[in-house]
């Protein structure tokens, strides 16, 4: 079915709800198509893709902008395409945030090449591609490197 | 099936131990609307909703939870690293800390050990999203009260990122509720259960 809810040029943030909409079941507006987006660095330090979603907490209006390392770049790619896959879920018509994805997608898996080079292993079976089974040796991603040795 | 990912979703380094915030953070584990209830209530509720996008919805922001619970769980790793006892007796972990030492227990900040009676799967779909909408309120709720309660830098950057989540499902599932609403009967959306009554 087609998601055509809404309609374009209209503002994130502000407008008039419909006067007929059917009254005693909840009423949330559809995110229009091409919305706004952050880069990906951006998107991960606000905790979403899109700027017209970002409604922070008076006591911390701004974030910290997380460093660029290796993993941080992984993590980045990995939050856009989960970002772009909830919004895909509700909008799957949308051919331009599809072709975002794609793209996000191809990049992703470069990410996961680079990880495993520069990190390890990220999926146990990268163990395999490894040498030997390191998926026991690289830390654990709870851990704080610096305060756990 | 599902399967692990050597990395959190968002980075949580925390610099400095902290006894009282890792007893009230807690809660977004194992509270009545920390991301433990948030997983299970939308990995459960998706075998009762008859339409794809929706079932992909349920699966992928339940999945997303399961990333969370464990970022809530680094978050109070790290803040006791390394306490002394001393430390701990003079702090409101004490409670915790006599069941639990420093591993991480599903709890609530009060001490009430996680509870499905926290969540709901009714096998309806307008139900469940209604009861989705609410969850994601109560959960960015909290964070805003755990913001309140934490001046440390390091746990409010990651507090941030994760209540900006809520309110980004909260959309979702508010877009959910549209793609139901337009399967159903257009002058009463509560004619039928599609998920009980009818098989289309």
């Amino acid at each position: 079915m087609a998601v055509t809810n809404g309609t374009q040029n209209c503002p994130d943030s502000c407008g008039t709800m419909p006067g007929c909409a059917p009254l005693a079941v909840p009423y949330v507006p559809f995110q229009q198509t091409e919305p706004k987006r952050y880069e990906r660095m951006e998107a991960l330090s606000e905790g979403t893709l899109f700027p017209g979603l970002n409604l922070p907490f008076h006591l911390m209006k701004n974030g910290r902008e997380v460093a660029r390392t290796p993993r941080t770049e992984l993590q980045a790619l990995a939050f856009i395409i989960q970002e772009l896959g909830l919004y895909l879920d509700t909008h799957p018509t949308d051919a331009e945030a599809f072709a975002l994805y794609q793209s996000y997608a191809a990049l992703l898996e470069q990410g996961h090449k680079t990880f495993l080079e520069q990190i390890g292993p990220l999926e146990q079976t990268d163990s395999a591609l490894d040498g030997s089974y390191t998926w026991v040796c690289s830390p654990w991603p709870w851990q704080n490197p610096q305060k756990e040795g | 099936m599902f399967s692990y990912q050597k990395t959190l979703q968002y980075p949580v380094k925390i610099a400095n131990p902290n006894p009282r915030l890792a007893s009230v953070i807690i809660s977004q584990y194992g509270g009545p609307d920390g991301e433990l209830g948030a997983s299970m209530r939308y990995l459960s509720q998706r075998y009762a909703m008859p339409y794809p996008e929706v079932s992909a919805l349920l699966t992928d922001i339940g999945t997303e939870e399961l990333g969370h619970l464990e970022i809530v769980a680094a978050v109070v790793h790290q803040l006791t690293r390394k306490l002394k006892a001393e430390e701990i007796e003079q702090s409101p972990l004490a409670a915790y800390f006599v069941d639990h030492t420093t591993g991480i227990y599903p709890t609530a900040a009060s001490g009430f050990p996680w509870s499905a009676a926290g969540m709901q799967s009714t096998g309806d779909p307008l139900a469940d999203l209604t009861e989705d909408l609410a969850a994601e309120q109560k959960a960015r709720i909290t964070y805003d009260n755990i913001l309140r309660l934490s001046d440390d830098p390091d746990v409010n950057d990651v507090i941030r990122f994760l209540r900006e989540r809520e309110i980004v499902h909260f959309q979702r599932f508010g877009e959910a509720v549209e793609l139901v609403k337009s399967r159903l009967n257009q002058k009463n959306v509560y004619l039928i259960n599609p998920a009980f009554d009818s098989k289309a």
